[in-house]
């Protein structure tokens, strides 16, 4: 068994941020679904879910860029860089890697159209974004069987867990979307809800000049 | 009825420049009009009264303060480009609740307005105008515009034939693109940008809205030219503009005055640890003492973070609770938005239930970094700047009211009144029929 050189310093980077990559994705997915029907985490306010979307979509944006550049650095097996983004240009795993590109292609695309948002009209951000549905899917399909890693073992179960979350996040979306409270009805609706919720305290002693708040 | 002050009129200076003067009861009328300010200088061609504006320095008096001349060339330049012919729009639905200089700008000069809205549509060369304005809290401005607009047709003053619009009771309704959306038939909520409404809006034709008073300016600069414009205000913030004064009383007072003006003239004396509100429920809380120093115009004013708005100067009793006051039009703020983004849609009601704790005395410790956190987290993140102008006004009553954040955390208050002060309106939002 040899250690770790330079090589395969590269091509376990490229593994496990592949694999990290995954995971971020798949809690983007999970995050935006959730951000779309206006869903809740514990102990976060609805309105920060977006920004933990956004933030971590660009982490997950590192990750990936780790992976594809490692493995074209790497020298065990010749990946050129153009087929990183081009689909279908590698010799090596060609199908699959080519998943990769178009997997990665989108998440660009994705990630530069959010970045320029006030350039662009809302419709086209959201042709954009959605494509999203399509792209966590096909990055899905490359880590599963781009290499044999998550073919068995915890990374199997780990790559059937992400799947499951989002299959089922994706079917609790569709079944919020009939549940929708018209717009003009979410606000009042909200503002009943927080402002129930505000505590009430018993009145202090008052100085002069002062009165004690009561309520 | 809403007073007009004389406070700042001034021979040299002539201002009032839009108010008729107030010993005229007729003033409003067609007749009056034309004898003060003339027929209606129409330049024959689009385009040419779009230099003077240049020269003149007029900015939108709407609360944007964006330079008029651009938005004019924007709209010619996209009706060039694209071969259609633009719509103008009067805007004078006045949706700050603290704001009624364009009501009482409607109310006084109806013609000034309407002169300036057939100056800017031939130098855009629209053939479309309308005027859209909101249901009068005192006046019925809606009948006195229909009789100006039958004594025109009967002059043979306009070019271009204008229709009346009213705007829906809401706070967001006389945001441009809100604006454009509700004439289309829709509710009247701001859509994402872009398409830029000066290049694709009402019936997807290149759009001019400019407010009310902007356009009664125009119509002014078209007669009496940039020079004269420039002879009150600063050599960056030109002219005059119409203010909406609140003090002790708490009645508004429309006052034309130049821009540059020492606040304290406005506000009167206020001691320095008073406060005082500058551009409206989108605006900044000022101290007493931050006040005196500055001068009404952006430039001044951005040294406080404040901004000249839509000329709203409000001064908070010493009998009141900024806090209080300031809770109960968040409350409003948020019970306003239209309800489509998230970051507003969540974020305000947390907001305004949070302020409300503060103000009723002994909230949570961590109630104001709760608020300053989620302040940051929907500033900039709505179609409108809704989100923003909202904690834009909460971050400054949170600075500017400190010390009172500290006596209500120990369940006391410094306010001895407890009637409300600032104009906050009763009805909410239930249905979609209440956008419309």
């Amino acid at each position: 068994m040899s250690g770790i050189n330079s090589s395969t310093a590269l091509w376990y980077t490229s593994r496990a941020t592949g694999v990290v990559a995954l995971l971020l994705l798949t809690a983007v997915m999970l995050l935006g679904l959730l951000v779309t029907r206006q869903g809740r985490l514990p102990g976060l306010p609805r309105f920060a879910v977006s920004g933990l979307h956004r933030n971590l979509s660009l982490l997950a944006t590192a990750f990936v860029a780790v992976h594809v550049l490692s493995a074209v650095t790497d020298g065990y097996v010749n990946i050129p860089i153009t087929a990183t983004v081009i689909p279908l240009t590698s010799t090596y795993e060609r199908l699959w890697l080519g998943l990769g590109a178009v997997s990665f292609d989108l998440m660009l695309a994705a990630v530069v159209t959010s970045l320029l948002r006030g350039h662009l009209s809302r419709k086209a951000w959201r042709a954009v974004h959605l494509t999203a549905y399509v792209s966590w899917p096909v990055a899905w399909v490359h880590s599963v069987f781009s290499s044999g890693d998550l073919q068995h073992g915890p990374l199997l179960y780990l790559a059937i867990v992400c799947a499951l979350a989002v299959i089922a996040a994706a079917i609790w979306r569709v079944s919020a979307a009939g549940r929708d409270v018209p717009r003009a009805e979410r606000v009042s609706l909200l503002m009943s809800a927080v402002h129930s919720k505000a505590q009430r305290h018993p009145p202090g002693g008052a100085r002069r000049g002062e009165r004690t708040l009561s309520q | 009825m809403t007073a007009v002050t004389e406070d700042t009129k001034d021979a040299a200076t002539e201002l009032p420049r839009l108010l008729p003067p107030p010993e005229n009861k007729r003033a409003h009328d067609w007749p009056a009009h034309a004898d003060r300010h003339g027929r209606l200088p129409y330049r024959e061609r689009p385009g040419t009264l779009i230099r003077d504006i240049e020269a003149a320095g007029l900015t939108g008096r709407g609360g944007a303060a964006f330079p008029v001349h651009r938005k004019l060339q924007a709209v010619l330049d996209a009706a060039d480009k694209r071969r259609r012919t633009p719509t103008v729009i009067a805007n004078g639905a006045e949706s700050e609740p603290a704001s009624d200089k364009d009501a009482t700008l409607l109310w006084l000069s109806p013609h000034l307005v309407l002169d300036g809205l057939q100056l800017a549509a031939e130098a855009v060369g629209a053939d479309t105008a309308i005027l859209y304005t909101h249901v009068s809290r005192e006046h019925d401005v809606g009948g006195r515009l229909r009789e100006a607009l039958q004594a025109r047709q009967a002059a043979g003053a306009d070019r271009v034939p204008v229709q009346l619009a009213q705007a829906p009771a809401r706070f967001l309704s006389g945001q441009e693109t809100a604006l454009v959306n509700h004439l289309s038939g829709g509710p009247a909520i701001p859509t994402f940008m872009p398409p830029r409404i000066t290049e694709r809006g009402l019936r997807g034709v290149p759009t001019l809205v400019q407010n009310a008073e902007t356009l009664a300016h125009l119509a002014l600069i078209a007669r009496k030219g940039p020079r004269w414009f420039r002879s009150v205000g600063t050599d960056a913030e030109p002219g005059s503009m119409l203010a909406t004064i609140r003090r002790a009383d708490g009645r508004p007072r429309i006052s034309e005055i130049p821009l540059g003006i020492p606040l304290k003239d406005l506000t009167g004396e206020v001691s320095p640890d008073s406060a005082v509100l500058i551009g409206g429920y989108h605006g900044t809380w000022l101290s007493g003492g931050e006040a005196r120093a500055l001068t009404l115009d952006n430039r001044s004013l951005a040294r406080a973070q404040a901004r000249v708005g839509a000329g709203i100067v409000i001064t908070l009793p010493p009998d009141r609770c900024g806090l209080v006051e300031t809770a109960r039009v968040v409350r409003y703020l948020a019970l306003e938005s239209a309800g489509q983004c998230g970051p507003c849609l969540n974020g305000l009601p947390r907001i305004a239930a949070a302020l409300a704790e503060i103000a009723g005395g002994r909230a949570r410790p961590q109630a104001v970094a709760d608020v300053e956190r989620w302040s940051g987290l929907v500033t900039g993140r709505g179609a409108c700047h809704h989100p923003d102008g909202t904690t834009r006004f909460v971050r400054s009553a949170l600075r500017t009211f400190a010390a009172e954040v500290d006596r209500h955390q120990r369940g006391r208050c410094s306010a001895t009144a407890t009637r409300p002060f600032l104009p906050v309106p009763e009805a909410a939002a239930h249905t979609e029929q209440d956008w419309i």
